[in-house]
């Protein structure tokens, strides 16, 4: 019967591909990652993928890629609760959830709506919020499905120009949506946004299209022209190239971000706002860096 | 004509035997001289090393029906905790460990004539990929190991469409209930048993009594040949003696040989026997008689069926219906069949507490042998013990609701297959009075017509039932109309709030137990825990773990008005300080258990503290291993209670 349906499927696709003359070839995402806690330990990849409060993941199942990037919020510190607690595990649940293959790649929404709910099944109490991005690849489909809550982001990179982005969601100037638990005193007082409201979209890919899914640390001190000109020098889709062009790309970011001359895209924000802030913004950087290839076992 | 056809039959039975050993023998034989000529060839098989592919079936988990957490579905595949040790929500939990459960009066009272061998408590059968002759099994326990009895392996190929003739479980391997001496991982590799089928179907049963925690499973690897094993042949096993199904034909031909003649027993038939199913138990029973059977009731049900087998006198005694008021059949739940259940029926008229608890699964009993029995044995039944029977359907629950008028226990603990329908017909049976639905399907109209129908209930476990849309009105429905509730579990219900909680224990005011773990929505802050306190002053279990919110002010509360308290759980609270419980287990003198895991203010050099002043009290401290997330946690967690240190300073 599995079979027959099987079957049924490729000819279907065969006589589809014959007549909108698609590509009947499955994609996949080549993907490096490289980041920067703030605190200079230059590059420290904690265990989980976290640098400094962001945390990062890349998955794959039998029918899709994914990726995902967690900004953890700083100001949990000051409650002495580790920041990168929250965003690491939301991870790498998520990675988990992935893994197991525990979620439909055309419902980026769910993966983070189900991560969430598993944080709170967590006998451990955990305390923390999250900004979080989600990226998926449907291999047969070749359409990049997202979700994102918050200021991190990712950007489709075609022929040199930025075809598809996402939107930053933000409550006011530097305030993200977030994921959060409360400890129950604080709880109102927090920010707090369901899961479900997390920004999703759909976008057709092509081979050779580049994506590039970053923390806010990314961001708010490069403008999408100097990203663009780093992307520029990355020439094929092996992995090592790609690696070479994330590194370069995180750590230019993360010079800028502590020159205080800097006029980065933050503080242009942040002069928007009526702030007269110079300088880029030291905070985590994390950037995963994806090509679209060929599907190969 | 008698003793000559009573020869004839056994030369027959001895023939059979004999024939049937013989084919053996010679299959021995072939196996020898194949393995000679093996060993001058090279070795022909390799060893297959596989992860579980799928979680097929188990009886009980800690963590919620939909989520990853703790749940039984965690064993499938690789590991993900080891080899570090700890209390991970990436691992496999079962519900209970100790013997704290057993303390509980609502936990039944245990079965007479249960074999001492038998110390199962909960179940897991794993499916693998391919189906091989196992050489070796092992279990990633990562953390409170020693909890697993009993490894079986099954002939059926879950994954087959067709299935084998004849479904055998075989014993990998058995053991003792154990305690490791620390809680740290452990690769378990028990020396197993060959067996001559390939198989992919595994069952590890656990018990976690001596533990001194939640054991957590990680993963299980079974290693295997795909070809038959020539060694594992020459190891013949032994004609299992035990066998119920095969001392049935021979109880079988026992009866046809009985028939009425009453010679041929030599001086047995000198003993005295009545026929006690007519007479009423009270009567007094000639002492020779009463004391065979007093013997006789000793014996587990498989030594009884052999001693009916050895004299017809013995055979009426082990035969007679007073000998079966209560019956497990729990422990033969591999070889329990419909056949088997329709052999036991002429003796079980005057059953009373019955459990088939695990039995029947994969066809072995079906719904219509399982009614038929209760049809006729029924009558007087008051306790019936079905956890994880998936032969259950909703013929069968009205059935037992028709024809078992006087049950007072009904166990339909994770019969999850059972459809929701089927339970509308527990509200008849309305002298209920102990009643498990954890991990079942009931929906919210069935459980409350059964609510309002069997007021007796004091015994309720509602664990795990996620088709409840609303506890409050299940919760308020209780405190109406079972007034004389005395335990209550609620163990992760998801929408319970303080309104429901008020109207409960505003009602249910003889409450002794009452679980709320995981019932995350009842939040503190409303006072219903004060309430919970102050209402119920019988209070002897109460289980609120992970709820954040509870903080000091409850636990003084607890500490002022339920000094009966024997049972505590608070895992995974931020708010509850050492001050309070010190209060606490000054006036809870009778306190046992106090499980404080994860609550970031009680670190354990506090817990160590705390145990030396009041040793009998068990205080559990839960930990999670460094070198993982959870030593971040910690750290913050001694930030914080340094900085409530300062700010109480």
């Amino acid at each position: 019967m599995l079979s027959v349906l099987s079957y049924g499927r490729l000819v279907a696709r065969a006589v589809l591909g014959g007549l909108s003359q698609t590509d009947s070839r499955d994609y996949s995402l080549v993907t490096a990652s490289c980041g920067f806690g703030k605190d200079f330990r230059k590059g420290i990849l904690k265990k989980g993928m976290c640098y400094g409060d962001d945390a990062c993941f890349i998955a794959r199942h039998k029918s899709a890629d994914v990726l995902g990037v967690a900004d953890g919020v700083g100001g949990w510190r000051d409650y002495g609760v580790d920041p990168s607690q929250f965003s690491g595990t939301l991870m790498r649940t998520c990675e988990r959830l992935v893994k197991e293959g525990r979620f439909v790649p055309s419902h980026p929404v769910g993966i983070l709506t189900t991560g969430y709910y598993e944080l709170l099944q967590n006998k451990v109490p955990l305390l923390g919020s999250s900004t979080a991005c989600i990226v998926v690849l449907d291999r047969q489909s070749h359409r990049l499905h997202t979700a994102n809550l918050g200021d991190s982001g990712f950007l489709v990179v075609r022929g040199g120009e930025v075809v598809h982005r996402s939107d930053e969601q933000q409550h006011y100037f530097n305030t993200p949506f977030q994921l959060s638990i409360a400890p129950p005193e604080a709880e109102g007082a927090v920010l707090s946004d369901s899961p479900e409201a997390a920004d999703s979209s759909s976008f057709d890919v092509q081979l050779g299209d580049i994506i590039l899914t970053a923390t806010d640390g990314l961001f708010d001190n490069m403008p999408d022209y100097m990203i663009l000109q780093e992307l520029k020098k990355l020439k094929n889709t092996n992995y090592e190239s790609i690696q070479q062009t994330a590194r370069s790309i995180a750590e230019q970011a993360h010079v800028l971000a502590y020159d205080p001359n800097y006029m980065s895209p933050f503080a242009q924000f942040a002069c928007d706002n009526g702030l007269n802030v110079r300088g880029g913004k030291p905070d985590d950087i994390t950037v995963l860096l994806s090509i679209v290839a060929e599907y190969t076992d | 004509m008698f003793p000559m056809l009573t020869l004839l039959s056994m030369f027959y039975y001895i023939c059979l035997r004999r024939r049937s050993r013989s084919g053996t023998r010679s299959e021995v034989l072939n196996s020898r001289r194949a393995m000679e000529s093996s060993q001058r060839s090279l070795p022909l098989s390799v060893e297959v090393e596989q992860y579980a592919k799928e979680v097929l079936d188990f009886s009980s988990h800690y963590g919620s029906e939909n989520s990853m957490s703790y749940t039984m579905w965690n064993l499938a595949g690789m590991p993900n905790v080891f080899p570090s040790s700890g209390d991970f929500t990436q691992t496999a939990v079962f519900r209970m460990y100790g013997a704290w459960w057993e303390q509980c009066a609502s936990t039944p009272l245990p079965f007479r004539r249960t074999a001492h061998s038998f110390h199962s408590q909960d179940y897991i059968e794993l499916a693998f990929e391919e189906p091989v002759y196992p050489t070796a099994l092992e279990v990633l326990e990562t953390y409170h190991p020693g909890a697993i009895v009993q490894i079986l392996a099954c002939s059926l190929n879950p994954f087959s469409q067709n299935p084998p003739a004849d479904v055998r479980w075989e014993v990998l391997w058995a053991g003792e209930p154990s305690k490791a001496v620390t809680p740290q991982a452990r690769q378990f590799s028990p020396s197993i048993k060959q067996i001559n089928f390939a198989t992919n179907l595994i069952r590890l049963e656990v018990n976690s009594s001596l533990l001194e925690y939640y054991t957590e499973l990680d993963a299980v690897i079974l290693r295997g040949v795909k070809q038959r094993p020539v060694l594992s042949l020459y190891k013949m096993p032994l004609i299992d003696i035990c066998d119920l199904s095969d001392s049935e034909e021979e109880r079988e031909a026992a009866e046809a040989l009985a028939g009425k003649s009453s010679t041929g027993n030599g001086y047995f038939d000198k003993l005295p026997y009545e026929c006690y199913s007519s007479h009423l138990p009270s009567k007094p029973l000639s002492h020779d008689s009463s004391l065979i059977q007093l013997i006789a009731s000793h014996l587990t049900l498989p030594d009884l069926c052999r001693l009916a087998q050895s004299c017809k006198l013995l055979q009426q005694h082990c035969y007679d219906p007073l000998q079966y008021i209560q019956l497990s059949l729990q422990p033969y739940w591999a070889r329990l069949t419909d056949t088997s259940l329709g052999y036991l029926q002429n003796r079980c008229t005057l059953i009373q507490r019955l459990s088939l608890s695990w039995t029947g699964n994969r066809g072995a009993v079906t719904a219509t042998g399982f009614c038929s029995f209760v049809k006729a044995c029924g009558m007087g039944l008051v306790c019936l013990e079905l956890a994880c029977c998936h032969f259950l359907t909703e013929g069968c629950m009205e059935v037992i609701a028709q024809t078992c008028p006087a049950l007072q226990e009904l166990n339909l603990s994770s019969c999850d297959r059972l459809h929701p329908q089927a339970f509308a017909h527990i509200a008849q049976l309305t002298s209920l009075r102990r009643l498990i639905l954890y991990r079942t399907k009931i929906e919210q109209t069935a459980l409350l017509s059964i609510l309002t129908f069997c007021t007796k209930l004091q015994h309720l476990n509602l664990g795990s039932c996620v088709m409840i849309e609303d506890y409050d009105v299940v919760a308020s429905m209780l405190g109406a109309r079972c007034r004389s509730l005395r335990s209550l579990d609620l163990w992760r219900c998801k929408n319970l709030t303080e309104r429901g909680l008020t109207e409960l224990v505003t009602g249910c005011r003889l409450l002794e137990e009452l679980d709320l773990g995981w019932c995350s929505t009842l939040q503190s802050s409303s006072g219903c825990f004060l309430q919970l306190a102050r209402r119920l002053p019988r209070l002897r279990k109460l289980f609120l773990t992970a709820n954040r919110t509870v903080c000091d002010s409850d636990i003084e509360e607890l500490a002022a008005h339920c000094p009966a308290l024997q049972h505590l759980d608070i895992l995974g609270t931020r708010m509850v300080s050492a001050a309070s419980l010190r209060k606490l287990l000054r006036s809870c003198s009778k306190l046992l258990l106090l499980d404080v895991s994860f609550c970031s203010q009680i670190d354990a050099r506090m817990v160590q503290e705390l145990s030396a002043l009041f040793p009998a009290v068990s205080i559990k401290k839960s930990f999670t291993q460094p070198g993982r997330p959870a030593k971040l946690s910690n750290r913050g967690r001694r930030t914080l209670a340094r900085e409530q240190r300062e700010r109480g300073d």
